[in-house]
């Protein structure tokens, strides 16, 4: 073999190595859990921590649905917000402005998200909770405004400071991605005579890869986001469709529970299966990604 | 640009470098002698204010010694103790004896109480002082009690302008000390908050289930929220009570009085009560719930202990020594430096300490 080739293989096996290992310590500390309870953990939502162990009880299904719920609410949001700042940044900008209206995204991206947490906490849950009372109040037949809650502190509120977290991160790539289609495109379609609107429509149809790659990286840092939702999640077992209840996601119940797990004699190992079970989701998350960018590039 | 650029960073540095240099030259000046020592602790965040303070008078006497304190949850500070990555651990509730058996596995544990501590009920309600008494309060934290304006509560307020308007109940979402005295209280004043609730660092609240209980995480999580939702209720330590601010309601002690929570009415429930604290080589057999709901007049009902936990030996001498300097001076000198919330142990607990403490050593 070259020796080059040689010379590489350890730096390969310390990037599998890492993530294998990782995987064997969730998988190996989650074994109690599931010889007690078997799938139940992940089927059911209940959260009974006594010190007799008998009485011990967990099931994260709260937290999967939470986790779900309020990264789509983000996934949903980041989309179009992204996209149209996106044909607004390329489009529209004078060239020498440009850095001025992509600079501010990149701070964004590089903030703390502790700081985020406090800005939801004090800024957006009491903002939301007023646009919150007034949905309730006149639309709670409508299932998503049915929760009444005073509070602020809800799978919206996370969902909106999710979206707001990852925006730099989906913006980024689809403005790059708009930014480095060749302009002979462009020039073609306008000497059609479309309008800008039309023109931006059959562009974005090139860079569908690229808004894919953008939906699932939202995706993937919304699931695993920590600090500032645990902040504003409002932290309780709940399975509601409402947009208004407080929830719990995973990576929040982790944040919750782990400082005390040890009291327990099953709650360490609930929550490694917890953590396993985010795994999950981002290779699931992932594997359906690539399903469909093959599909695009074989069509 | 790429040239001025790494000017700034050379000079910032630079400046990073001599200040170094500067801080090592006065250090060396100071310890002469030894070089510092360092002593970790990790555990309850409840007395963290405290033994923070405590850490940096120290200090000032004692620069040699270096002490950090991690505040992350008894139930984390008593894992680390067992996994030796700390010298000493503090944790609310004392130690159980399962706990102590495996310690023993280790060496020989020591525990004591070293701060006295209150849970207070704390409202976000247009009312200045709000009266209740356990069985109230219990009611309202299992949801039975709907309304501000509810009989039970207009009873013990005469006078009061108590609004039509829903509870809000907000307790602890992670697993706390604070949660476990509060409910410890409530159970022994509510036989059926004890039948459907229990006591522990986390329990199931009923009032969740009726749309009106939430949860915020740690005692900052909960003021936060309690500060932004109006008509709500919720229970912290009473230091965080006072640092932020809130309104605390007065409780009808045993004896049928309305106390509120501060060093007098703490005081008075320590000196109401049959304190037995056992020796600290036999620290698990301590009652945690001997403070709470005490007779006297003055008595406040919500009052416990927070406790530490060390080893008799450690491997060095010089880590024996400077740990035993250290809760020797927390035990002797500490009353004198008390953060706003907390009250010292009583005499006779603070010398019992001592001798524990006097025969730690090192291999």
């Amino acid at each position: 073999m070259d020796k080059f080739k040689i010379f590489l293989i350890p730096f390969i096996s310390v990037v599998f190595g890492i993530l294998v290992l990782m995987l064997a310590v969730f998988a190996i500390n989650s074994i109690p859990i599931f010889q007690r309870e078997g799938l139940a953990i992940y089927t059911e939502n209940v959260w009974i921590a006594s010190e007799t162990p008998e009485e011990e009880r967990y099931g994260i299904l709260a937290a999967i649905y939470g986790t779900l719920y309020t990264s789509l609410i983000a996934v949903l949001i980041v989309l179009p917000i992204s996209i149209g700042f996106s044909i607004f940044v390329v489009d529209f900008v004078p060239e020498r402005l440009k850095e001025a209206f992509i600079i501010p995204t990149d701070i964004m991206a590089g903030m703390p998200t502790i700081l985020f947490g406090i800005w939801g906490i004090f800024l957006l849950a009491p903002f939301l909770s007023g646009i919150a009372d007034f949905l309730y109040n006149t639309c709670s037949f409508i299932p998503l405004f049915s929760y009444y809650n005073p509070t602020g502190f809800s799978y919206l509120t996370a969902g909106v400071l999710l979206a707001i977290m990852v925006l730099p991160f989906a913006s980024s790539l689809i403005r790059e991605a708009y930014r480095a289609i060749p302009v002979v495109y462009r020039e073609a379609a306008y000497s059609l005579g479309l309008t800008r609107f039309e023109v931006a429509k059959i562009l974005l149809g090139y860079i569908k890869p690229a808004i894919l790659a953008a939906t699932l990286l939202a995706f993937g840092r919304a699931v695993g986001e920590t600090v500032a939702v645990s902040l504003v999640i409002g932290n309780a077992f709940n399975i509601n469709p409402s947009l208004f209840a407080p929830g719990y996601t995973i990576s929040s119940l982790i944040a919750n529970q782990f400082g005390n797990a040890f009291v327990y004699e099953y709650m360490p190992s609930a929550l490694f299966s917890a953590g396993l079970a985010l795994f999950a989701i981002g290779l699931v998350v992932n594997i359906v990604g690539l399903l469909v960018l093959r599909r695009w590039t074989y069509a | 640009m790429k040239g001025q650029v790494a000017m700034v960073i050379a000079v910032a540095l630079a400046c990073l470098f001599l200040g170094c240099m500067a801080q090592e030259s006065g250090e060396s000046k100071v310890g002469e002698v030894q070089k510092p020592v360092k002593i970790y602790g990790s555990g309850a965040s409840f007395p963290a204010p405290q033994i923070e303070n405590w850490i940096y008078e120290f200090s000032k006497a004692n620069p040699n010694i270096l002490i950090e304190y991690a505040s992350k949850g008894s139930g984390a500070g008593i894992n680390d103790f067992k996994q030796n990555l700390v010298h000493f651990a503090c944790t609310d509730p004392p130690a159980k004896e399962s706990e102590w058996r495996e310690f023993q596995k280790l060496g020989n544990p020591i525990q004591f109480p070293f701060i006295v501590g209150a849970v207070v009920v704390v409202y976000n309600l247009p009312v200045e002082d709000l009266k209740l008494d356990g069985a109230t309060i219990a009611r309202i934290f299992m949801g039975e009690i709907e309304y501000w304006d509810d009989e039970a509560i207009r009873s013990l307020n005469p006078g009061a302008n108590l609004p039509h308007e829903k509870i809000i109940v907000i307790h602890r979402s992670d697993s706390s000390g604070t949660t476990e005295i509060f409910t410890n209280y409530l159970s022994i004043v509510s036989e059926e908050f004890k039948k459907k609730v229990g006591a522990g660092k986390l329990v199931e609240w009923p009032v969740d289930k009726l749309g009106r209980g939430f949860g915020g995480k740690g005692n900052e999580g909960v003021s936060a929220m309690l500060k932004q939702t109006p008509y709500s209720i919720a229970y912290v330590e009473l230091a965080y009570a006072i640092h932020e601010k809130l309104r605390t309601a007065s409780i009808r002690n045993a004896d049928g009085y309305f106390v509120r929570a501060n060093a007098e009415t703490i005081a008075s429930a320590m000196a109401a009560s049959s304190s037995f604290v056992p020796d600290p080589r036999e620290g698990y057999r301590e009652d945690p719930k001997m403070f709470l709901n005490a007779k006297g007049k003055d008595s406040y009902p919500i009052v416990a202990f927070s406790h530490v936990l060390l080893w008799e030996s450690y491997p060095t001498k010089e880590e024996a020594e400077a740990i035993k300097k250290f809760w020797k001076w927390v035990l002797t000198e500490g009353e004198k430096h008390l953060v706003e919330g907390y009250v010292a142990v009583p005499d006779e607990i603070a010398k019992l300490s001592l001798k524990a403490v006097e025969n730690i050593r090192g291999d």
